[in-house]
């Protein structure tokens, strides 16, 4: 029989028991709908993760003071990792190049009459470069069009190398907080008051736009008063901060090197001890881009288990009702393959026939459930923080699953109904 | 004409030759001898009645006949084709293209229409010719047993007689070597199986070679030659030319 003839007569047979085939649909819908759903899911992670953490250069290693939890919230472990700690590291440690630092602290920053309160951050002369890799541009820029770090200051300019050592009392300020503080006058040259402090305004940022789409802290870049970090804490904090840094190395592939030596030179300094069973007990974190991308894949790697289990699961479930209907249709029309048989239908035509059958409802059970799947997406995602991506691949796998599964869990029926006996087939009442 | 003298020399001229054909079946603990050594030679265009009472074998001899089950001894030439050594797949193509089948209960496909039964054997056996063409032969068949006009209708709105023509139309369409017809008014009202025979008579008038299992004697009366079969043996005339 030819194939169109085959497609033809499965269509009319599966629509003759249009509810019977519909219910029968539903395992492989809800099982072709988890998966698009979850891949959806998993994709949209891996696409923030990758966003989020893209500033963190190949060759850039972030150090923080570790904390750990105790009675319930975390608190920072041994001791604090300074500013002199960042300072001295490229003298003392071969394979660091330079250290950006900052900290951050809320202060009151006052001109004239006009006051603002403000997320302050005291920075090394470099930070201008890493706002470059935090997807933030200045506004209205030509798309695709490169910048450098001096595009991002719009009056004055920032401050240098000499100002964050010696603990320069100067500042640069956000667009906004310019416009907040001076409204519309040039502050190049005024002096503001920061907490008790008096700052000379050197410099003010261009107006910046963010690039990032799904900027989920929703911060603006334009609210912003930076100092020298030496400055900031000399004057704004009562005690010694914990610094944040960005160890940038001179060699991205001896990455690994690089964190042994500046372990070891921050096991110096703090003078750390190894516990009972000879492991440091280090007062610091260190992460690199390799390490987000390994507790990524790592992540990927239980999400795409627990998402097989699942599909495998509901296709299982949705093949094994496919079985069943089959098999009863085999029971029901074995007086029909008996009348097939004796006008000359070979094993193999009733085989296809059954076969085809099987495959048509599992394939039209995909579709639904693809379908489904998209629409679900959306929902998934207000679950998931607003993250989930529909992944294009997972339509085409989506249909080869069922396609496999209308196969296998056909092919008993049809090989069933294929092997009846003719004759019994047509006394069959 | 005696069963078996014809053997060898009308060869050519046989439509159907069976030489000591047996069938042995298994049931339970008991070996049952359906056909136990049948010779029978049909001769194209003859029209032949099997009669016999229930049980005495003839609807075996019928379905080894049409290639349905397979002989467990003997020969059986069709056509001057040896299918009794034939393979699964080859039988089938043998029912397809060489014998029509005409059943007591029609067997037709519910939720098919009339022509769409009747081109069931061409989609089979003549699956590379186009559509159209297989329609326009199911129609030219079907106009062959007046029911042309019916050709859309599915099954469940023909009436008795009306089915077994588009049954007859399906047995005709590949244009076999021999129609075998199963109690083919066994279903039917006496005047609509009058009508059925008469349009068997017509056929074999023009040509076509029947089989016809029966046990009326009054329907094997509108065969050619009666053969009657009991406890598996076959042999000729019957009860059609006796008075009844």
């Amino acid at each position: 029989m030819s194939l169109i003839n085959l497609i033809r007569s499965a269509f009319r047979s599966v629509a003759a028991n249009k509810l019977r085939a519909l219910l029968t649909m539903l395992g492989v819908v809800i099982g072709v709908a988890s998966v698009i759903a979850m891949l959806a899911l998993g994709n949209g992670a891996r696409a923030a993760v990758n966003s989020t953490f893209q500033f963190l250069g190949a060759n850039q290693i972030q150090l923080g003071q570790r904390s750990s939890m105790q009675e319930g919230q975390f608190k920072p472990m041994g001791q604090k990792l300074t500013y002199l700690d960042g300072l001295n590291m490229p003298d003392v440690v071969p394979l660091v190049e330079h250290v950006e630092m900052s900290v951050g602290k809320t202060i009151r920053a006052r001109f004239s009459r006009n006051t603002v309160e403000i997320a302050a951050s005291g920075v090394t002369a470099d930070a201008l470069e890493n706002l470059n890799n935090q997807k933030v541009q200045p506004t209205n820029w030509p798309t695709g069009e490169p910048f450098t770090s001096l595009d991002f200051i719009g009056e004055g300019r920032f401050f240098t190398q000499e100002e964050v050592l010696t603990g320069a009392p100067v500042c640069v300020l956000g667009h906004q907080t310019a416009l907040d503080l001076f409204a519309g006058d040039n502050p190049v040259g005024e002096t503001i008051w920061v907490e008790r402090t008096r700052c000379l305004v050197i410099g003010v940022l261009a107006e910046l736009e963010s690039t990032d789409a799904q900027n989920r802290y929703k911060s603006d870049p334009n609210q912003a008063l930076m100092m020298p970090i030496s400055t900031m804490i000399k004057t704004l904090f009562d005690e010694e901060p914990s610094v944040y840094m960005t160890v940038h190395i001179r060699d991205a592939e001896r990455i690994d090197e690089a964190k042994q030596q500046i372990s070891s030179y921050l096991r110096e300094r703090h003078q750390i001890q190894k516990d009972e069973t000879g492991i440091y007990l280090d007062d610091f974190d260190m992460t690199t881009r390799k390490d987000i991308l390994g507790q990524q894949q790592e992540a990927a790697r239980t999400f795409s288990l627990l998402l097989a289990a699942m599909a495998t699961v509901s296709l299982v479930v949705g093949g094994i009702g496919i079985m069943n209907v089959m098999l009863v249709s085999v029971t029901e029309r074995t007086r029909e393959i008996g009348v097939r048989l004796a006008v000359g239908a070979k094993q193999k035509d009733i085989v296809s026939q059954f076969l085809l059958e099987a495959i048509l409802i599992s394939l039209s059970g995909s579709l639904v459930g693809i379908v489904t799947g998209v629409l679900v997406i959306p929902l998934a995602a207000s679950l998931n923080n607003g993250v989930a991506l529909l992944l294009p691949g997972s339509i085409p796998l989506a249909f080869g699953v069922a396609l496999l599964t209308g196969v296998l869990f056909g092919l008993y029926p049809a090989l069933r109904a294929a092997r009846l006996d003719p004759i019994e087939a047509l006394r069959y009442e | 004409m005696s069963i078996s003298s014809t053997l060898g020399s009308h060869m050519a001229e046989s439509v159907i030759r069976t030489e000591s054909l047996t069938r042995m079946y298994q049931m339970g603990n008991n070996t049952v001898n359906a056909l136990r050594g049948v010779d029978l030679t049909v001769r194209h265009g003859e029209f032949v009645a099997l009669m016999g009472a229930s049980g005495s074998g003839k609807s075996t001899l019928l379905h080894v006949l049409g290639c349905l089950d397979r002989p467990s001894a003997g020969e059986y030439w069709l056509e001057d084709v040896k299918v009794s050594s034939l393979k699964p797949n080859a039988l089938a193509e043998v029912r397809g293209h060489r014998i029509g089948f005409i059943f007591q209960n029609f067997n037709l496909l519910p939720r098919f229409s009339a022509w769409e039964n009747v081109s069931l054997p061409l989609a089979y056996c003549h699956g590379k010719a186009s559509s159209s063409i297989q329609r326009a032969r199911a129609m030219e068949a079907l106009t062959r047993v007046g029911l042309e006009h019916r050709a859309g209708h599915q099954p469940t709105e023909l009436s008795g007689g009306e089915r077994q023509r588009v049954a007859i139309a399906r047995a005709l369409v590949t244009q076999p070597a021999v129609i075998l017809a199963d109690e083919p008014t066994g279903n039917l009202d006496s005047t609509t199986g009058a009508d059925i025979m008469k349009l068997l008579s017509e056929l074999h008038g023009e040509g076509v070679t029947i089989v016809m299992v029966t046990h009326d004697p009054l329907i094997a009366r509108h065969a050619g030659r009666t053969c009657t079969m009991q406890d598996g043996l076959l042999s000729e005339g019957g009860s059609s030319h006796e008075p009844y």
